[in-house]
């Protein structure tokens, strides 16, 4: 046998074996949160239900609010029934709970870290976590400070320690910055998840599968093939009692800092030479890097007034409670980008985003050239239109083909059909919510998923050049109806160069 | 996710030629178009045969039921009853739609149900070509024990990329697994019986080192799994001494290894149809089966 214990294991030859986390203590920031409810308790079960989690684990929630262990697992008994994606099962639950703990304290007080400090190092001695953290902050930006410095300070001896931020990750390339300093002086970079929840998804990552395990598309992936790309990131909802967050983000840090700036990385990006995190990242650098940025002629902002959503008359931006009534912040963003590189050269970008659309769509549509010479008359094919390669990440997640086909019958007359590509249709098994793979990776410590911190500075950078120019002008606000797809100057922006925003 | 479909619709016949169910999946499919929508979408991922002798019909629709919504497919269900008084292939059509949560559009299977009577079921493979699906693998799940050296089988096999079996089915184990052995160099195999092992396997994987040694192992289950599990062990671990007990039960309940219980692996027993969905994920030769079947077939 002492033999045996110095070989590889034969007997795991062929077997599917996951990786399982190590042990692990999960404390959660802002237990009491929205995002805990909705998002990340019911993460966990699902990881729980699929028996993805190790066999020792401890669930720590920490808030200001009072509370008990029991009281907090009721809490989230009562958001997993309501927000899982799995049936209820109780002996998932009775399992999940005997590790759930809560600890009441507010780390702005005197010695309120503790509280939580002492009770991860009896979750240690009794379930033997073997000091392995990880620290979720799912609190506002004001709080997060605060809860970093005294983590950092109070870091175990043994185990490894990892960091999961929420955006907004600062407010400008000052701040980001002055975050990402401050973060690196109590932790490492690989020991910092910062969460685009775009990320997560199945879909975006779908994007890189598609590129890059199919030998048709990499070849044409280029400005001599594509004529432009369209992303879209459109909500239909307005600002859901946020005030007090959008009115200093708007669109601009609310969705094109983070996501939008993601897809197009992704869309763009070289292929990386493996899927590690470290290869993955610097690829999506490189084109943040290449991104020129837009002059104001570039770029629309709109802000809704008031309008239809879904039949339901709706208010305007201004009307919004906690909005000021001559409020200047966007809530749409229009623009057209260039990835000044090789490959794209010359190749546009559009880009739009925002609240209020006429519908929640996410999409990526890659637009190739016209056929050069098509042999055909003109009124045969003005039905036609120029291939689209459509990937739509929410929702009907899945990919289309846009291309010319002649229609049955006497003569040639060629009208644009879809092939379609739907995820419900070919995989029936149900798709991971973004938390729940962005949870697992973090136990496993893989970061392909997070956003970097040159990331974020070169992000940052870009927005920073926009907002800049911004002080310059002042449109009129609002200046499209909620439940349109944004101002006529947006579809100006296209206009100009022959090409229009593609009809929904 | 797993369900009955949202609508299915069916067309059968009697005496008819492979034609005419060609012709009744595209009229099954274009009349599901209603008011001017485009019709079910038909994301087949594979061709999915099953070769199913007259008193394996029920399971083999059970089974079928439970995987068609996870795997769209066209399913061909072949019922050969060679002793039949015509010579005849009897159809019936069923396209099943699924809806899509969020989707206007609901996809649809197809399920094929052919009747090979009289010598008919002679020359499977020449009527199931014309119904491949094009450029998609085809799976061949066999019920009960194959007829080893039999036209049947061999055409089949010809023309699938993976023969699905379950050698609990079989009698007289393990005599059964040198004939299989010898289709390994022409298809994958996958059998329902090695996947059911597939917990307890990881279980006994993590026992690793002290595993090393064993001499006997106690397997309370079918004698094809203990038969596969006694020959994973002596391939894996390269040793032909390791001896075999066997406690005959309808599934794999327990395993002691040298008198000592293992213990019981977590998770879930999977449901048939689960266990053959899994297998049809799978694209490539199990060379860890392979070995196991040889351990065991060959004395």
């Amino acid at each position: 046998m002492a033999a045996a214990a110095e070989q590889a294991n034969p007997l795991e030859q062929g077997l599917t074996l996951r990786r399982t986390p190590d042990p692990f203590a999960l404390c959660i920031f802002g237990a009491s949160g929205d995002l805990t409810h909705k998002k990340l308790m019911p993460a966990i079960y699902a990881l729980a239900t699929r028996r993805l989690l190790p066999s020792k684990y401890a669930i720590v929630g920490v808030a200001r609010t009072d509370g008990s262990d029991e009281s907090f697992r009721e809490d989230m008994k009562q958001a997993v029934q309501q927000h899982a994606r799995d049936d209820f099962r109780q002996d998932v639950w009775d399992e999940l709970a005997a590790s759930m703990h809560y600890v009441t304290t507010d780390f702005a007080d005197e010695g309120g870290e503790n509280a939580l400090a002492t009770r991860l190092a009896e979750l240690d001695g009794e379930r033997g976590l073997g000091g392995n953290r990880v620290y979720y902050c799912a609190v506002p930006p004001a709080a997060f400070t605060t809860i970093v410095g005294e983590l950092g300070k109070r870091r175990t001896a043994t185990g490894w320690t990892r960091l999961i931020v929420e955006k907004p990750f600062g407010r400008d390339l000052e701040s980001a910055k002055v975050l990402n300093a401050m973060l690196i002086e109590h932790f490492a970079e690989n020991e910092i998840f910062r969460i685009d929840h775009y990320l997560g998804k199945e879909t975006v990552q779908n994007m890189l599968a598609l590129r890059f395990s199919n030998g048709i598309f990499e070849p044409i992936w280029n400005r001599q093939f594509i004529d432009h790309v369209q992303i879209t990131v459109a909500e239909s909802i307005g600002i859901e009692g946020r005030a007090g967050y959008y009115e200093s983000a708007g669109a601009i840090r609310d969705i094109f800092q983070n996501h939008l700036l993601q897809l197009l990385a992704l869309t763009a990006m070289e292929p990386p030479i493996d899927f590690t995190a470290e290869s993955v990242r610097n690829e999506k650098v490189k084109v943040l890097k290449s991104i020129h940025t837009p002059g104001p002629k570039s770029v629309v902002r709109g802000q809704y007034g008031r309008g239809f959503v879904e039949g339901e008359e709706v208010v305007a931006y201004r009307e919004e409670q906690g909005v000021a009534p001559d409020s200047m912040t966007e809530t749409y963003l229009a623009a057209k980008l260039y990835v000044d590189n090789w490959r794209w050269a010359d190749t546009p970008f559009y880009v739009r985003m925002g609240k209020r659309f006429a519908r929640r769509e996410t999409t990526i549509a890659i637009q190739f050239k016209r056929a050069p010479h098509p042999p055909f008359e003109e009124t045969s094919a003005e039905g036609l239109r120029p291939n689209v390669l459509l990937v739509h990440v929410q929702p009907d997640e899945g990919v289309s083909l846009a291309i010319g086909a002649k229609v049955p019958g006497q003569g040639m007359t060629i009208r644009t059909v879809h092939m379609d590509f739907l995820y419900g249709g070919a995989f029936r098994t149900a798709m991971p919510e973004a938390y729940e793979r962005l949870i697992l990776d973090t136990l496993l410590g893989d970061g392909t998923l997070f956003t970097r911190a040159d990331e974020v500075e070169e992000q940052w950078l870009l927005v920073d050049a926009m907002v800049a120019a911004w002080q310059r002008d002042r449109p009129g606000f609002p200046n499209y109806a909620a439940g349109t797809w944004g101002p006529p100057s947006a579809d100006d922006l296209l206009h100009r160069d022959g090409r229009s925003w593609r009809r929904h | 996710m797993t369900g009955a479909p949202a609508a299915a619709e069916t067309w059968s016949g009697e005496g008819v030629r492979l034609s005419d169910v060609e012709t009744a999946l595209s009229r099954l499919r274009a009349a599901t178009a209603t008011d001017g929508a485009p019709p079910s979408m038909r994301t087949s991922v594979m061709t999915h045969l099953a070769w199913v002798p007259e008193h394996w019909s029920e399971q083999a629709r059970t089974a079928l039921a439970g995987m068609a919504e996870r795997h769209p497919s066209r399913a061909i269900l072949l019922l050969p009853d060679p002793d039949a008084g015509d010579d005849r292939i009897d159809a019936s059509v069923t396209l099943e739609r699924y809806a899509i949560p969020g989707v206007e559009r609901s996809v649809c299977s197809e399920v094929v149900e052919l009747h090979l009577l009289g010598k008919r079921a002679k020359a499977p493979a020449s009527v199931v070509e014309p119904l491949l699906v094009s450029d998609l693998p085809v799976f061949l799940r066999w019920r009960g024990e194959p007829p080893w050296g039999l036209q049947e089988l061999d055409q089949l096999v010809r023309i699938v990329d993976r023969l699905i079996v379950d050698s609990t089915e079989w009698d007289d184990l393990p005599y059964p697994y040198r004939r299989l052995a010898e289709l390994f160099e022409r298809t994958a195999v996958s059998d329902i019986a090695w996947a059911r092992t597939s917990r307890w396997r990881t279980l006994l994987a993590s026992l690793w080192p002290g595993i090393a040694d064993i001499r006997t192992i106690r397997v309370t289950g079918t004698f094809a799994q203990a038969l596969l599990l006694q020959g994973w062990l002596r391939s894996r671990l390269d040793r032909d001494d390791i001896g075999l007990e066997h406690v005959e039960a309808e599934r794999l309940v327990g395993i002691e290894l040298d008198g000592e219980p293992a213990p019981f692996p977590p998770g879930d027993v999977p449901q048939p149809s689960d266990v053959l969905s899994d297998e049809l994920d799978r694209f490539t030769r199990d060379r860890v089966y392979e070995a196991a079947v040889l351990a065991v077939a060959i004395p």
